[in-house]
């Protein structure tokens, strides 16, 4: 047991706005451990920038009392680098969907894993698009047969966000299921700590449109083995895996990107520039 | 399900500091819950998710009471003794629907308000010490006498007898 001091408590990181998530959504469990990985690393609240993109977990700025930036749809990376980059002294944590981080946002997430900038981002993957009323998603099942769009299931094999992350050189790969706020807590706070892009998958539940998943509490297992440095050690392991392990996965350390900042130009020069 | 503890409560601020937070999560929970239901319009749960997060405020302000001059420790969330992941009085949450009735949340309430006295009791059984063991054994009581009110409740509405609402918005499925 260790001590921390937060001037904080986890419900004053919470905003007034009544979330509009359907009673039992798994997201209900993510905002819990937002709010209480920010009071126990005791972060003030205009120290952190919240940003999203679009979907029912894209609504998290919302409902905290960080900044926040709810933008477009599969966009919420290329957003949340900019603020970095301008805003080095921000926390900045970056919330999404499946759809709208390994589809939309694909080649956004792709490049913000390689380019390493020290941002964490938050994927509450629910395999499927709830917004729009139950379409299948990029880590959606092959054989899921319970849209309109795709009666007879996509025979897409899914999307594999740990290894596309290991591939594409995230620093921090770590699986967490919303209905375990506690050990979701550990891992965001992990991820806000690692200086670098810190990738989490958060397993949350949609009870509407994925009933089933109602079961991934009873399927959910820590990974076998601790955290590894190693690359090959955790591609081995992610084929391995079956998509239900939770815990920290990998973690390395390589410089994190972040330009200079050094004014170039002043800004009358540049007005200069858009003369007609 | 079965309450169980990762390792004795071996002191009373310890033992305090996990009651506070099992009934402060069982209060902001009810809370959540109650604002969701008023979001979809389920006004008749929205207000008895909102009087059973009174009566959960009114148990933690006892505790905080017992508390009273006590420095209590600051346990990171991942680190309380319960097992079930969330706090004892927080299970089954996945469960609600938007169309819930008075009777399903009571029974929810019921069933987590029995988690919490077993995981009092479960704590007065284990503990090496004394006062912990008493503490522990009046909560677990007084959560006991919340079963028996809730038990009382439940048979006291003839909903219970009827079967649940059909959905006659069901989410976009094929048939």
């Amino acid at each position: 047991m260790t001590a921390t001091q937060s001037p904080l408590k986890p419900k004053a990181y919470k905003s007034s706005v009544k979330p509009v998530w359907c009673p039992g959504c798994g997201h209900f469990g993510v905002l819990s451990a937002v709010t209480k990985a920010l009071a126990h690393l005791a972060l003030a609240r205009e120290e952190v920038a919240l940003v999203s993109g679009i979907g029912c977990s894209s609504r998290l700025p919302a409902y905290t009392e960080l900044y926040g930036f709810h933008g477009v749809h599969g966009r919420a990376l290329a957003v949340a680098s900019g603020l970095k980059a301008a805003r080095p002294d921000l926390t900045v944590l970056v919330a999404g969907g499946d759809g709208d981080g390994f589809s939309i946002g694909g080649n956004h997430f792709l490049h913000a894993c390689r380019r390493n900038m020290d941002i964490a981002y938050i994927v509450m993957d629910n395999e499927v698009y709830g917004m729009t009323k139950g379409q299948a998603s990029p880590t959606t099942a092959p054989d899921w047969t319970h849209s309109k769009l795709t009666p007879h299931g996509t025979g897409i094999p899914s999307f594999n966000p740990a290894a596309i992350a290991l591939a594409s050189g995230a620093t921090f790969i770590a699986r967490g299921f919303s209905g375990d706020p506690g050990g979701l807590t550990r891992l965001l706070v992990e991820a806000i700590q690692h200086p670098g892009f810190a990738f989490l998958q958060v397993l949350s539940p949609c009870t509407t449109f994925r009933p089933e998943q109602k079961e991934w509490k009873k399927m959910v297992h820590p990974f076998d083995e601790d955290a590894t440095g190693n690359p090959v050690e955790a591609a081995q392991r992610i084929v391995a895996d079956d998509g239900m392990s939770t815990g920290l996965l990998y973690r390395t350390r390589i410089p994190v990107w972040q330009p200079a900042n050094r004014v170039s130009m002043e800004v009358s020069e540049l007005e200069g520039g858009f003369q007609v | 399900m079965k309450i169980t503890i990762s390792a004795p409560i071996e002191t009373v601020p310890e033992f305090l500091a996990h009651a506070l937070e099992l009934e402060n999560e069982s209060v902001e929970r009810y809370e959540q819950l109650a604002d969701s239901m008023e979001t979809h319009n389920n006004l008749e749960v929205a207000e008895l998710f909102q009087k059973l997060a009174g009566f959960g405020d009114k148990h933690a302000q006892e505790v905080t009471e017992h508390a009273a001059g006590m420095q209590l420790p600051r346990i990171p969330p991942w680190d309380f003794k319960w097992t079930s992941g969330e706090a004892p009085e927080n299970q089954g949450f996945d469960e609600v629907s938007y169309l819930m009735t008075p009777c399903q949340a009571l029974r929810m309430s019921l069933h987590n308000e029995r988690l919490g006295r077993d995981f009092y009791a479960h704590v007065a059984d284990t503990t090496p010490t004394a006062q912990v063991r008493a503490l522990a054994r009046e909560f677990a009581a007084e959560e006991g006498e919340h079963v028996r009110l809730l038990e009382q409740w439940i048979d006291s509405l003839a909903e219970c007898n009827e079967p649940p609402p059909e959905d006659m918005d069901p989410p976009n499925m094929p048939e």
